[in-house]
């Protein structure tokens, strides 16, 4: 117990990162290798990384919105999109074909981000008026009307099949996308996407733990609790509603730039149903309300696929190849998707998270546990 | 809140970290060059044989982007891909390059889904470790790749017929054959002689540079021979469900003749729903619609009676010393389909690329790409010799017209040999026609 505090006097010094010693060194130690781990892998699983801490980002700003405030959002795909393509055309050749204003990255990066919120903004009142499923519904129309703006605005987005390029890592005026040396190490693009996604990721995460943390996301928790019983406190359920959607849809919106530049293109099909549930099963598996659980829940998310790729090699009934044999990997791909999605909502609903919490708590009481 | 603020100093030295590691220099890496023999490599070549290659030649690996599972030309891309595969092996059984290096294009092949973000995805996962590609599919798809294909030296043989590959690729898509702008020509220039001058033209097909292209074609003729044409644009079944609303564009319109550039499964869809629904006019195909199993759907007898397509080479039963090639390839099986030719064909530029650059000693990307201005491509006899490179200067402007045969090998046979239709003869090619 060394290093705990001896008394905590607010809900906010209790919900504080890093609190103990222990935490402290064990996150340090998880920086250390985080950062030195991109010079032992190859480009492909830089870039697989870099992914999965960007989705973490929009899997945060889910989390705030369906974790935290309890308002279920199948909608997360379209702000994703809304960022990307601002960032995109933000971004854009001036001279080219599409709109483009050929601005930095310090630029794109937030107007990406900002774009999102203030549709974030604009369509926030729905939930002001809807609950549960019904805004379930309602957001999942989001994703339908998104999904044919992309397709059509061509200006923009270059339309469906075609597509355009991604918003290029150009920040402060020093080109990322090129191999360049520090102190006699050789960093290639992947490598610096790593590393930009890391320290984007850390920066969002210990924000979203510091609003969820103050008055704000006390006011969360207590509209996902019980809306009425949260009215009758005082507290103004279209504001925190409205806060809620914002801030969600600018971690989207930053997170859909970032990932449009990991692939470098992106073409309209990508922001369907299909990713919103992505990041809701990241929420879920990892552990809704909970910030470790829904990182977890990202990584575990994203990396599946690249996991699920090595399976045929172990099973021999189960074949890489698209069509013939028992199973596919992408069949078993998305069946494990559900299966994780029924398992996680019934034995363990805090997700990765409480099964860490378990693990941890068997340790710590160690050997009197049972 | 010291806590706190210790930990926002180490996420501070973090993104200082991070933002240095940008801003320290950025200088190119130089690629890795190691001589082997007089011949300079670099990427995409080693010195270990290739798996199951002989043991005294090293490597080249040529990676392969295509349709291979759920796109719509998938029917198409397989063969395409079992002829490339075939042809390289027979270059490997014939000495390989400048004998020191067998080629392998198995290692490196991914599927793009005929998805141009898909396509991105892949090449950079591949590119690295490739010399250059031995098929890149589709035009939206190729034309997204491009830019890394510029920056990273790598030459591409297209399985897209873009009019642009002879001016916006700087040198690096080894097209062969006409393009889908030449084809709409040729095309419309046989209909007019077959049928009659048309008084209406319709051009259907995909969003970007393939139907973009078919269609420029078709306005480009319309223009010079005065008949009103008009464009209606479609995408695959798989976005946008079934093809309804090119078959009442069809009816309303009621042109004499509709080019189509689409994948065969909507070929089939709008030629078959045009017919039942009563429509009486013809029907020319890009040389990528047709598919003989289209035959056995219910479309068949209406595609028998009412379409023809455009072709850059004769069909897998034709007869030239790169046919007789192909077929003891295959043990003299007919493929499933001519994309089996079309790999065949397409796979010579490169194959005369990858021997000049040889030849020159520099078989790094950087040499290669060089090499393409002073490579002329023999396809033995298939197609007349093609020089690579230069903007413009070469392009082929003959096809024939191939009609849905189903006792031909690969289900079409030659109906009007190799010809330039007067419209396509007089046109001189001096941009990309979709961009025109």
């Amino acid at each position: 117990m060394r290093g705990r505090p001896a008394l905590v006097t607010s809900y906010e010094a209790a919900q504080a990162p890093l609190r103990t010693t222990t935490t402290r060194v064990w996150f340090t130690a998880l920086l250390l290798f985080l950062i030195i781990l991109p010079l032992q892998l190859d480009a492909e699983l830089n870039s697989l990384m870099a992914t999965a801490f960007l989705s973490a980002i929009g899997a945060i700003g889910l989390n705030l919105v369906t974790g935290w405030a309890g308002q279920v959002s199948l909608g997360h795909a379209f702000f994703i999109g809304v960022g990307a393509y601002t960032g995109a055309v933000v971004a854009g050749d001036p001279d080219g074909e599409l709109a483009g204003l050929g601005l930095d990255m310090a630029i794109w990066l937030p107007a990406a981000g900002l774009a999102a919120a203030l549709v974030g903004l604009a369509v926030a009142p729905l939930a002001t008026r809807l609950r549960g499923l019904y805004l379930a519904i309602v957001t999942l129309g989001l994703v339908f009307l998104g999904g044919h703006l992309f397709r059509e605005m061509t200006s923009v987005t270059g339309g469906a099949g075609i597509g355009r390029e991604a918003p290029s890592l150009v920040l402060f005026g020093v080109d990322l996308e090129t191999t360049s040396s520090i102190a006699g190490i050789a960093l290639d693009r992947p490598m610096k996407l790593y590393l930009l996604s890391l320290a984007l990721l850390i920066v969002l995460a210990l924000l979203s733990k510091n609003l969820t943390r103050s008055a704000v996301g006390r006011a969360f928790a207590a509209v996902r609790d019980r809306d009425l019983a949260a009215e009758t406190m005082g507290v103004d359920l279209t504001k925190y509603k409205l806060i809620a959607f914002t801030v969600s849809s600018f971690y989207a919106g930053i997170a859909g730039a970032m990932l449009a530049t990991v692939t470098g293109f992106i073409e309209p099909g990508t922001y369907d149903l299909l990713l919103s549930i992505q990041f809701l099963a990241m929420v879920l598996i990892g552990g809704a309300g909970t910030l470790v659980g829904v990182l977890m829940g990202a990584a575990f998310v994203s990396l599946l696929p690249r996991i699920v790729e090595e399976v045929p090699r172990l099973l021999p009934f189960i074949t890489a190849e698209s069509s013939g044999g028992f199973l596919t990997t992408f069949q078993l791909q998305t069946m494990i998707y559900g299966a994780l999605i029924v398992v996680f909502l019934i034995v363990e609903p805090r997700g990765l998270f409480g099964l860490w919490v378990r693990v941890r708590n068997y340790f710590r009481a160690w050997p009197f546990s049972y | 809140m010291s806590k706190l603020s210790r930990g926002s100093a180490c996420v501070t030295a973090l993104l200082a970290l991070a933002l240095g590691v940008g801003t320290c220099g950025a200088d190119e890496d130089g690629g890795g060059d190691a001589a082997a023999g007089k011949v300079k490599v670099g990427a995409g070549i080693t010195s270990e044989p290739c798996p199951g290659g002989a043991a005294d030649r090293g490597c080249i690996y040529l990676g392969i982007l295509s349709d291979l599972t759920s796109g719509p030309f998938a029917q198409l891309a397989v063969p395409i891909t079992d002829a490339q595969e075939d042809f390289w092996k027979r270059v490997n059984d014939q000495g390989g390059i400048a004998g020191k290096y067998d080629v392998n294009v198995t290692k490196y092949t991914r599927d793009n889904k005929y998805n141009p973000q898909e396509h991105v995805a892949k090449l950079r996962e591949i590119e690295p470790k490739i010399l250059a590609l031995a098929q890149s599919l589709g035009t939206p798809m190729t034309l997204a790749g491009l830019p890394l294909m510029k920056r990273g030296d790598l030459v591409a043989v297209p399985a897209t017929w873009w009019s642009g590959w002879s001016f916006d690729d700087d040198g690096l898509v080894l097209e062969s054959g006409y393009s889908y702008c030449g084809e709409a020509l040729n095309g419309l220039d046989y209909a007019a002689d077959e049928f009659g001058k048309p008084n209406r033209v319709l051009a259907v097909g995909y969003p970007g540079d393939y139907g973009g292209d078919s269609a420029a074609g078709a306005k480009i003729w319309g223009e010079a021979n005065g008949v009103d044409v008009a464009a209606v644009k479609t995408a695959p079944n798989a976005a946008a469900g079934n093809q309804d609303a090119v078959v009442s564009a069809i009816k309303r319109q009621s042109p004499d003749v509709v080019l189509l550039a689409t994948g065969p499964a909507e070929m089939a869809e709008i030629v078959g729903k045009a017919v039942a629904g009563g429509f009486t006019g013809e029907f020319i195909g890009s040389v990528p619609t047709f598919n003989p199993a289209v035959l056995k759907s219910q479309a068949g007898r209406a595609i028998l009676a009412k379409y023809r397509f455009v072709a850059p080479w004769g069909p897998f039963g034709s007869d030239s010393a790169a046919h007789d090639a192909m077929s003891k390839a295959t043990g003299g099986k007919a493929p499933a389909n001519d994309g089996y030719t079309f790999g065949w064909m397409w796979s010579y530029p490169l194959k005369a690329l990858l021997d000049q650059a040889a030849k020159d000693g520099d078989l790094t990307r950087a040499g290669v790409r060089e090499a393409v201005q002073k490579t002329t491509a023999t396809y033995e006899g298939a197609l007349p010799d093609h020089k690579l490179g230069g903007a413009g200067e070469n392009v082929v402007k003959q096809a024939l017209i191939a009609k849905p045969d189903p006792k031909a090998p690969t289900g079409a046979s030659v109906q009007k040999q190799f010809f330039t239709g007067p419209t396509a003869e007089k046109q001189e090619f001096t941009e990309a026609c979709s961009k025109a």
